[in-house]
């Protein structure tokens, strides 16, 4: 099963253009989207997810037409928004057997093993009878990605999941994620770079509604290695270095800034090269991509 | 804090919402006033359009509304902030929490203020400009800006400050906005509490000082304005407006201050997650790899379905009735029911009614609007539900259908109702077993609660569903409700009055215990399928197009409406399309083809033709009926009657007659035929009033009489719109002669009588009744100028399960296969005024024994319905009591029978008819009196019995004062009967209900106000008054006098055809046995309007040397003329009124000790009263024998003198 999304745009009724002719192929496995915050992934994966309508284009699920089969898509699907809230005075194991009678698991006994498997993978067994209200970040997040889960889906959707999850939670989230990721399409959406490094075997970046790249990500570093500066300036010189060259990133270090230059050549002496990552090629492909619309 | 301000008033000035309220409570005045619908708030009659009291009134109803407004202004001030997430931003920032919290009420505040002037701008606006469409400016006083201003002030910005601080605080500290719907609707019922008490004479106060929205305040302070003070009288800031005021401005100090305390910047909800995380933090886990997470398997189609439909109803259902507000809504509901049908809920006098089940549904039928403003706002709520907490996405990516989300969410809604039902049923058999009447209805209760209630409850849930989704949103979908409600409200006025035009419209009947639910039910069914079918079309369009997901554009919801519809949802809403439109077919078919429908307007302009076409006709000689012979043959089963009959006309004038006039019922239902020997031919017919004048081939010279033979085929086919005939019916069938039989020439009582629809018709003002010495007036009775006294003879047959009964003496009574026969017969003539009866009937009978030898006894009969046999001694001591009292002072009783028949209580009132009284099932039979209630039963029966003197012996004139001869007659009758059997406090506990009942009846006075002898159909004054007026008449010239005098009024006046008599007769009588010194009094009580304001001042005693007190008294007394719109002019005394003193007798009560009547000639007078016993109090007119605006002030508590 593969998921193919074809020349598929969206123009929201405030005039944003939220997809511009955006062309996917996603096969099994773990698909990272990786962008910044308002670069329409949520737009695409809610399309994705049948929850909103494009103004053009197709999207097929294997046989199934994901624009106009929705109960077709929804049989299979397990999605995790990117916010989302819960019932506070429902506990955990109430709300998860709730949501899987709506999946489908209408059979008693089997609906409980499921819901115990899933609570237990997603660690929250023992505080299954709690009110959802009383939920950290992070256990939300888990009960998000349990109900997710339900009904072995073969499509999964997780939007930004990682967001707000302190470090040690976002590894046992990402565990959790690469576990499944093996037989199930599974579109993760971020805007942490390692996420996508860590878990996915191909990812996309988009920006602005575009689809900048696709790829695997080790080959993608690869096609920039060689070709990223680093330096530590001062303050002051920062506008400066900005308008003289390619400056993808920053980043304090110490109070000064330290910069990332894409360069074909090493900038100038102060310049020294360095080992280029996935963050890089992020950035570079965002810069690359505001400087064709400035000009454009 | 004046950030605060400014940012609220900044973000308010650029919410749509702002602006959207303020119109709405614009537009609402505007249209209020501008539209019939002000005759709502009063503006009829003599009251001007702007008087203040009717921009008070409109200003006061549009308030009700502007809670909802008020609500939503004040309830989300602070809740905006928690949920647009804006709470642990402004919160993490330094600053005050009173700063934060003053500043959002004061700028809501304002918001509020601002929003609400829109009220006083549309009235004033509806008002002050002479809109063409409105006629002449003659009902429009000069333009006033205090009269808005001031109600303004006084009600409006304190309510509004006293209910947005309640609003304030339960948004602020509850978080949700359901709590603050909740204090609302509590706030609400609290106004509807105080309404029922304001009815009650000892409570009234209580409830004009608690009443939430001051309104108790101001009926209590204006319940006795008369016109002329309503159109000028402007409301002051004092009294128990005051006090009503300050108590409510408390409470809403008090929320502030409740606010400002338990208000706390830690969002409970962040605290305990933080705690949560701190424990987590110590137990380290790792994801339990070894965990395989079983294959479940995804079933799908109908049995996945009905699962999922059933999870989630419950689910829905179980949240709805867990919340806080449900709890305290349900709770406060049936509290209130509690109050009602313990307090409140009683008939005049102050009198309960026996708890049968359907009287106590009656009383929490009221229940009904909580079940409307639940299906409003919990509908909303239900529906927004996922999107309120963000899990719409999560719920819309599932695989079940829309049909199951939406039907799961009405079937939640559906199960609350019916445990809300529940609840109602218990709590009202609960009434039942408290007061002591535990005789369970059960198919009363649930065809009123179960069927009638939740049928009604589930429509407006599926109205209210999908309003909310097409609209999508949930404020605006409440209130397009409320509009929705409020226009079905104002649709009338529009001449739109068609049930078909009134959603969820469909009336299950009233019950009565005689005919049970009677033949409504039919046409409940077919408006329930109509409705029902409409509902389910509106809930299939809202499966189509709900929002699922991100799309709500309109033009992406079509188009997953269309990806939506399959053979399934399109056979739903063609099916229920078919139901709707074939239901509506059937009901349009019945009440529109099989019966005649006709709008108000449509009724009224048929009436004003029929006065401009043949009014002409009015005065012409028709002979008169001397002669009646009918047989009747009910079908009670069918609703039909066949009767047939004749007349014999007599010519009784001095003049040759050509051309006999008739006038067949107007009722369509009716097909009346006629023939006449020697014959006459048919003239000329106006068919659509059922007018027909014939040539009589042999003219009727003076003297001589002819023959009408009438049928009256009365067929009752299909239903009516509206109001079903209740005449006809399955058990307790009851109409009479003036309904549906043949009378003579031009009917006035057919003309319009109301001025103002007179206007609206192009007809000129009608005087209510003609000038007491008009020449034609006198000459026709009360019962019209048909006849005078008839020789009356009938046979009435109906269904051998029941009884048929009319005015005279069973002949013969036989029965013939499924139908019996009564034969009465009257042996002298009566009045041609005769009812026909059919019902199964219990009866008692006893007989009565004249206090003279040579009188024949009178059997005496009480036809009542099975169970209802509460009071029928109390009946049939009044019939004995007052036909003795009546006899002896008056004449002797005409007839050797007497009956009272129960007929159902579609009607509520008891009648006189020649030796026989219909009474309703609504009163007197079912009424409970305790110890020191009246005696309600007694007093209408002796009323009803006096009226065989008053009425049936001596018929008076049908000219101006003519129920002072009938009305105010029996009252005074059945008022001596009473004082002989019953104790002063009763009499005194009757009289102080019949000022209150006069006072207030002056007030709802539509054209003027006349003094007792000139009344024309005034029941506040030919009753209320009349009982005041006679019974202190009979006090200055003594109970003999006036007994005299009315002895020979009947000596002379009785049994006697025309001319007859009028007020001016019966007067003279009682101004012969009145000494000079007390003549004036005719003046006052009769002929003028007058008011006393008498007051006591001050009441001191000494105790004298001998033992005895000496009572010094200085009172006052004020002696007003008043006009016929009630303008008061005070004129000089000259008096005579009592002077009372008061002590205690053993049992703490109060006992006269001393009673006196002075002379009165200043305002001030002071007196010295020696008494024997220790005076308790004392005063002016103590027993309120004078009619007085303050009767309360009379009598002051006498203090001890202070020796100086």
């Amino acid at each position: 099963m593969e998921l193919v999304i074809q020349n598929l745009s969206k123009t929201y009724p405030n005039g944003v253009k939220a997809l511009k002719d955006v062309s996917l192929n996603i096969p099994k496995g773990m698909f990272g989207l990786l962008g910044p915050n308002g670069a329409g992934k949520s737009s695409l994966m809610r399309t994705v997810a049948t929850l909103q309508e494009p103004d053009t284009g197709s999207i097929a699920l294997g046989d199934i037409d994901v624009l106009t089969q929705k109960e077709e898509v929804r049989k299979v699907l397990g999605y995790l928004p990117q916010e989302f809230g819960v019932y506070p005075k429902v506990s955990a194991e109430d709300l998860l057997d709730h949501l899987a009678v709506l999946k489908g698991i209408t059979k008693n006994r089997e609906r409980k093993e499921l819901v115990k498997a899933l609570l237990q993978k997603t660690n929250l067994y023992q505080h299954r009878k709690k009110s959802l209200g009383g939920y950290s970040g992070g256990m939300k997040q888990r009960f998000g990605i349990a109900q997710a889960l339900i009904s072995d889906p073969k499509l999964i959707i997780v939007d930004e999941p990682t967001a707000g999850l302190d470090p040690a939670e976002r590894n046992r989230f990402l565990n959790l994620l690469s576990e499944i990721g093996e037989n199930t399409v599974v579109i993760l959406s971020t805007h942490i770079v390692e996420d996508v490094l860590e878990l996915c075997t191909n990812f996309a970046i988009i920006n602005q509604g575009e689809v900048l790249m696709t790829g695997n990500p080790k080959e993608a570093i690869k096609t920039i290695e060689g070709k990223i500066w680093s330096r530590s300036i001062h303050k002051d010189e920062l506008e400066r270095y900005k308008l003289n060259y390619n400056v993808i990133s920053e980043r304090l270090i110490a109070g000064n800034p330290e910069i990332h230059v894409f360069s074909e050549t090493k900038p100038d002496e102060m310049f020294e090269a360095i080992q280029a990552d996935l963050e890089d090629v992020y950035f570079a492909k965002i810069k690359e991509n505001s400087l064709a619309t400035e000009t454009a | 804090m004046f950030e605060f301000i400014k940012f609220e008033l900044k973000y308010r000035a650029t919410r749509p919402a702002t602006y959207i309220y303020f119109g709405l409570l614009f537009l609402m005045a505007f249209l209020l006033v501008v539209t019939d619908a002000q005759i709502a708030v009063g503006a009829t009659g003599k009251i001007k359009d702007n008087a203040p009291s009717i921009i008070t009134g409109a200003m006061q109803v549009i308030m009700f509304f502007g809670i909802f407004i008020a609500s939503a202004v004040m309830g989300v001030s602070v809740l905006r902030d928690y949920e647009h997430k804006m709470s642990s931003i402004i919160f993490s920032t330094p600053i005050k929490k009173l700063e934060y919290l003053a500043g959002k009420f004061i700028g809501s505040f304002i918001i509020l203020i601002l929003i609400s002037s829109g009220l006083m701008l549309g009235l004033m606006l509806g008002q002050g400009v002479p809109w063409p469409w409105l006629g002449d400016s003659k009902d429009l006083l000069p333009f006033n800006f205090m009269a808005y201003l001031s109600p303004f002030l006084i009600f409006i910005i304190p309510n509004l400050f006293a209910f947005g601080s309640i609003f304030f605080a339960g948004g602020t500290l509850a978080k949700n906005m359901v709590t603050v719907y909740a204090q609302g609707i509590v706030l609400f019922m609290g106004y509807l509490v105080a309404s029922s008490f304001l009815g009650d004479l000892d409570n009234q106060y209580l409830a004009a000082l608690f009443d939430p929205f001051g309104l108790g305040a101001q009926a209590y302070t204006t319940q006795y304005w008369t016109i002329s003070e309503q159109n000028s009288k402007l409301l002051s800031l004092s009294g128990v407006i005051l006090q009503n005021r300050l108590i409510w401005f408390g409470v809403g100090v008090f929320a502030l201050v409740i606010t400002a305390w338990k208000f706390s910047f830690n969002l409970a909800g962040k605290a305990s997650k933080k705690q949560k995380k701190s424990k987590k933090s110590t137990q380290e886990v790792t994801v339990p790899d070894q965990i395989k997470i079983p294959l479940a398997q995804q079933l799908f189609g109908f049995s996945a379905e009905w699962t999922q439909l059933k999870e989630l109803s419950i689910f829905y259902f179980k949240w709805v009735i867990k919340q806080g507000p449900f709890i305290f809504i349900s709770l406060a509901g049936i509290i209130f029911v509690l109050v009602i049908a313990f307090v409140g809920g009683t008939q005049g006098y102050d009198i309960e009614l026996y708890a049968t089940s359907s009287r106590v549904l009656d009383l929490i039928g009221i229940f009904n609007l909580f079940f409307i403003i639940l299906a409003v706002f919990y509908t909303a709520e239900i529906i927004w539900k996922e999107r309120d907490v963000k899990m719409n996405l999560i719920y819309d990516a599932l695989p079940y259908p829309n049909y199951v989300s939406l039907l799961s969410k009405f079937f939640g809604m559906v199960l609350m109702s019916i445990l809300l039902l529940i609840v109602l049923m218990f709590t009202g058999i609960l009434i039942q077993f408290i007061k002591g009447y535990p005789e369970i209805d059960s198919h009363v209760y649930f065809n009123t609660l179960f069927v009638d209630t939740l049928f009604m409850m589930v429509l407006y849930v599926f109205l209210g569903i999908f309003i909310q989704t097409v609209v999508n949103h949930k404020f605006l979908g409440i209130g397009l409700m409320i509009v929705f409600y409020i226009s079905l409200l104002a649709l009338g006025q529009l001449g739109v009055e068609h049930n078909m035009f009134y959603f969820a419209r469909a009336s299950i009947g009233t019950y009565s215990e005689m005919n049970d639910f009677g033949h409504y039910l039919s046409p409940f069914s077919w408006f329930n399928a109509y409705w029902f079918g409409l509902a389910i079309v509106f809930f299939g369009l809202s499966i189509l197009f709900s929002v699922r997901g991100m799309e709500a554009s309109l033009k992406n919801r079509l188009k997953l409406g269309k990806l939506r519809l399959n053979k399934r949802s399109a056979a739903l809403i063609a099916g229920s399309l078919l139901i709707f439109m074939g239901s509506g077919s059937f009901i349009y078919y019945n009440t529109n083809v099989l019966n005649v429908y006709r709008n108000s307007d449509e009724q009224e302009a048929l009436q004003a033709d029929y006065e401009r076409e043949l009014k002409r006709y009015q005065d012409i000689i028709q002979p008169k009926i001397v002669d009646t012979y009918v047989e009747v043959d009910i079908m009670p089963f069918q609703r039909d009657f066949v009767s047939s009959g004749y007349y014999i006309l007599k010519n009784k004038s001095k003049e040759v007659i050509n051309q006999i006039h008739i006038q067949k019922s107007p009722d369509y239902q009716a097909l009346t035929t006629m023939s006449f020997e020697p014959e006459a031919n048919v003239k000329e017919e106006y068919e659509k009033y059922g007018y027909t004048i014939f040539d009589l081939n042999k003219p009727l010279q003076p003297g001589e009489s002819v023959r009408m033979n009438f049928k009256v085929e009365f067929t009752t086919t299909g239903f009516r719109e509206g109001d079903s005939n209740n005449d006809v019916v399955f058990n307790g069938t009851f109409f009479n002669n003036s309904q549906y039989f043949p009378s003579i020439g031009y009917s006035s009582g057919f003309e319009l009588g109301d001025d103002d629809t007179r206007e609206d018709n192009d007809l000129e003002p009608k005087e209510r009744l003609p000038e007491r010495d008009d020449r034609k007036g006198i000459q026709s009775s009360l019962f019209g100028d048909d006849a005078d006294k008839i020789s009356f003879e009938i046979i009435v047959s109906t269904d051998s399960s029941q009884m048929a009964i009319a005015p005279g003496y069973l002949q013969k009574q036989w029965d013939d296969g499924a139908r019996s026969y009564y034969h009465y017969k009257m042996d002298t003539p009566m009045v041609n005024f005769y009812s026909v009866m059919s019902a199964d009937y219990e009866v008692i009978k006893d007989t009565w024994k004249p206090p003279v030898d040579t009188l024949p006894e009178v059997s005496l009969e009480i036809y009542y319905n099975k169970g209802h046999e509460y009071n029928t001694d109390r009946m049939m001591k009044g019939m004995k009591e007052s036909l003795t009292y009546y006899t002896e002072n008056f004449s002797p009783f005409q007839f050797r029978q007497l009956r009272i028949m129960e007929f159902p209580r579609y009607r509520s009132f008891a009648q006189s008819f020649a030796n026989t009284v219909p009474f309703s099932e609504a009163i007197g039979f079912i009424q409970q009196i305790k110890t020191n209630d009246v005696d309600l039963p007694f007093y209408v029966t002796a009323h009803e019995v006096a009226h065989q003197w008053w009425g049936h012996q001596v018929t008076e004139a049908g000219v101006k004062g003519n129920a002072m001869l009938s009305e105010t007659m029996s009252q005074y009758s059945a008022l001596m009967v009473m004082k002989q059997h019953f104790p002063p406090e009763i009499i005194k506990e009757f009289l102080r209900h019949e000022l209150n009942s006069y006072l207030i009846g002056r007030t709802f006075e539509q054209k003027k106000e006349q003094p007792l002898e000139f009344v024309e159909g005034q029941g506040y004054i030919h009753y209320r008054k009349g009982s005041l007026i006679m019974y202190a008449l009979q006090d200055y010239i003594g109970e003999d006098s006036v007994n005299i005098a009315l002895k020979r009024f009947v000596n002379d006046w009785g049994f006697k055809d025309a001319p007859y008599p009028t007020s001016k007769d019966l007067l003279g009588y009682f101004k012969e046995v009145t000494p000079d010194s007390l003549q004036y009094l005719y003046k006052d009580m009769f002929e003028t309007i007058t008011l006393f304001e008498n007051k006591t001042e001050e009441a001191e005693f000494t105790e004298l040397p001998d033992g005895k007190y000496k009572v010094d008294l200085t009172v006052s007394s004020i002696k007003y003329r008043a006009d016929s719109l009630g303008t008061e002019d005070s004129i000089p005394l000259d008096d005579w009124i009592d002077i009372g003193v008061f002590a205690k007798d053993e049992d703490g009560k109060d006992k006269l000790i001393y009673l006196e009547k002075k002379k009165i000639d200043k305002e001030e007078n002071e007196f010295e009263i020696i008494v024997s016993e220790k005076p308790e109090k004392a005063g002016i007119d103590p027993i309120n024998k004078l009619i007085d605006r303050n009767p309360s002030d009379n009598v002051k508590d006498v203090e001890e003198a202070v020796s100086s």
